[in-house]
């Protein structure tokens, strides 16, 4: 299929690119373990704070 | 003793019912009416859809769950409520046409003495000519059997990719008032998950269509987050993400017509574009499930319960107003219905009183304007909400005040996917406080404390637990009421 040169791309030239450092940050075993860790932390203080139907 | 009937069995209505059979003395009876058979959890479509995982993964039968709750199940489809009666009873009722093949086609009026309307989505592929995948040319993953085609579909490119062809692939909305963005930016990274694992990214062009204003809006106005000391935002982050993963992005686009291999849209300019695509997954947009409402005299009093959208007419204050006017104390508490006290609207059923997102139009005057997503974490709170009035009304008494959960007091946590894989994968996980933004209370609208958003396979490993939870706790095994909605 043929591009259509008119589409309005979006301008991501500015957008921040993650160093190196940060993607294997990102897939680092135990440092993921943190976050998941962390991650559900904060769930749950937010399901204390505003599921409780109340 | 109380008879309560519970329209739909989606993430809403389901919790409903579930609580409430736990929660009610013997008795009283609950009962289920929905055309489908099974119960899907749809965030896990996205996997179906790039084939990671099969329907078998995703939906379970309801009927053997509903039997060992004593929960009555009908495989029927929801046409007309009598809120206050008919001629024979006054008591409130429902028309239902049954969906199962032992059955189809029949017709039943069942009484409640509390109502429940978690009748979720109609999928309106229909508004948007040559949309979806029944007579149109784009695929969906709104359903589990919708995923199946986009995965074939996928497979089918991946395989042309494969032999050196160049593709064009388009993932977004398929019309300028769509909600579940969300959806649509899980499904582009792990298209692009996919194709990099089969070696053919480079020759692929992945396009993620929207009619967001800007990326990382969501269809809730975006978010801003507090990160290293500073604020930021979630369409710098997002951004971020499409850049590194050279996911292309076209944005404040309303689809109007898609014919096989290209897809026509306004953008907010006025400007109408064409492009060519090999593959699209295009969401429709949403309205309400059509039901009618009828007076004892058979008066049609269907424009009393339901807005135009079809969605029912809540505790939320509808009256039209400038978009700065707007205010999170519009949005409802209880979710009763409009004039009656043992009917609820929750879900994707209940009339938003405005978008999260700022509107726009296009200079053509054209609406795309996201939607407000009312799913997943929302849906379920609003569900056990509604069965927790109910079972007070029953037992402290008519005049028990209502349970409330309004979305501008609600947190939600968004996990989008970016990737599946237990090592490779990635997610955008993400939460909010609240999902109406308040902006009296919070000078960014949100408490800068709980929304947060962070990428990485922790976020994949969320996203694979929340799936094998909410399935454990929809068919109600052992400890399921301990899982939060």
């Amino acid at each position: 299929m043929s591009e259509n040169a008119s589409a309005p791309i979006a301008d991501l030239s500015k957008a921040p690119l993650p160093t190196q450092a940060m993607l294997r940050k990102r897939r680092s075993i135990p440092i993921q373990i943190t976050r998941f860790a962390v991650f559900n932390a904060r769930i749950m203080r937010m399901v204390l704070k505003g599921h409780s139907g109340h | 003793m109380a008879d309560v009937v519970v329209l739909g069995a989606g993430v809403a209505g389901h919790t409903a019912a579930l609580h409430l059979k736990r929660m009610l003395p013997k008795g009283h009876t609950v009962t289920v009416v929905s055309p489908n058979s099974q119960w899907n959890w749809i965030p896990s479509n996205i996997w179906v859809g790039v084939g990671k995982m099969s329907k078998a993964d995703v939906v379970f039968p309801l009927a053997p769950v509903y039997a060992k709750k004593r929960i009555d199940f009908r495989q029927a489809k929801a046409v007309a409520i009598h809120p206050r009666g008919d001629a024979d009873d006054p008591r409130g009722a429902v028309d239902i046409v049954h969906t199962s093949p032992e059955r189809d086609g029949q017709q039943e009026r069942i009484r409640y003495d509390f109502l429940i309307n978690a009748t979720g989505p109609q999928l309106k592929f229909a508004m948007t000519e040559g949309l979806g995948p029944h007579g149109g040319h784009t695929v969906s993953v709104c359903t589990a059997d919708h995923a199946i085609a986009a995965a074939e579909a996928l497979r089918g490119v991946i395989a042309e990719l494969k032999v050196g062809e160049r593709r064009t692939l388009i993932v977004g909305m398929g019309h300028g008032t769509c909600t579940c963005e969300g959806a649509a930016f899980e499904y582009v990274f792990n298209v692009d998950h996919e194709l990099r694992e089969a070696g053919v990214r480079d020759r692929a062009r992945l396009i993620y269509l929207t009619n967001e204003r800007e990326l990382g809006d969501f269809g809730v106005g975006g978010m801003t987050f507090a990160d290293m000391g500073f604020e930021t935002s979630s369409e710098l982050w997002t951004g971020s993400l499409f850049r590194e993963r050279e996911v292309e992005a076209i944005l404040g686009a309303h689809v109007f017509k898609v014919e096989p291999g290209v897809v026509h849209y306004e953008t907010l300019d006025g400007e109408k574009h064409s492009l060519a695509f090999d593959f699209a997954m295009l969401l429709p947009p949403f309205g309400g499930v059509p039901l009618s409402a009828y007076a004892p005299d058979g008066a049609d009093i269907t424009s009393e319960l339901f807005a135009p959208s079809g969605f029912m007419k809540v505790d939320a204050d509808y009256t039209p107003k400038p978009f700065a006017e707007w205010k999170a104390s519009d949005w409802p508490k209880t979710y009763l219905a409009q004039g009656y006290d043992n009917i609820w609207a929750v879900g994707i059923a209940f009339a938003p009183p405005h978008q999260i997102s700022q509107p726009h139009k296009s200079a053509n005057g054209t609406v795309i304007a996201p939607s407000p997503p009312r799913t997943g974490m929302p849906s379920g709170v609003m569900g056990k909400t509604a069965a927790l009035s109910i079972v007070d009304r029953i037992k402290k008494g008519p005049n028990a005040a209502p349970h409330e959960a309004s979305m501008a007091h609600m947190g939600a946590a968004c996990v989008a996917s970016a990737g599946s894989n237990l090592r490779t994968g990635s997610a955008a996980a993400m939460t909010m406080m609240p999902v109406v933004p308040d902006f009296e209370r919070y000078p960014t609208g949100r408490d800068l404390k709980d929304t947060r958003g962070e990428l990485g396979l922790a976020g994949h490993w969320v996203k694979l637990m929340l799936h094998y939870l909410f399935i454990h706790k929809a068919k109600g095994r052992l400890g399921w009421q301990f899982i939060p909605e």
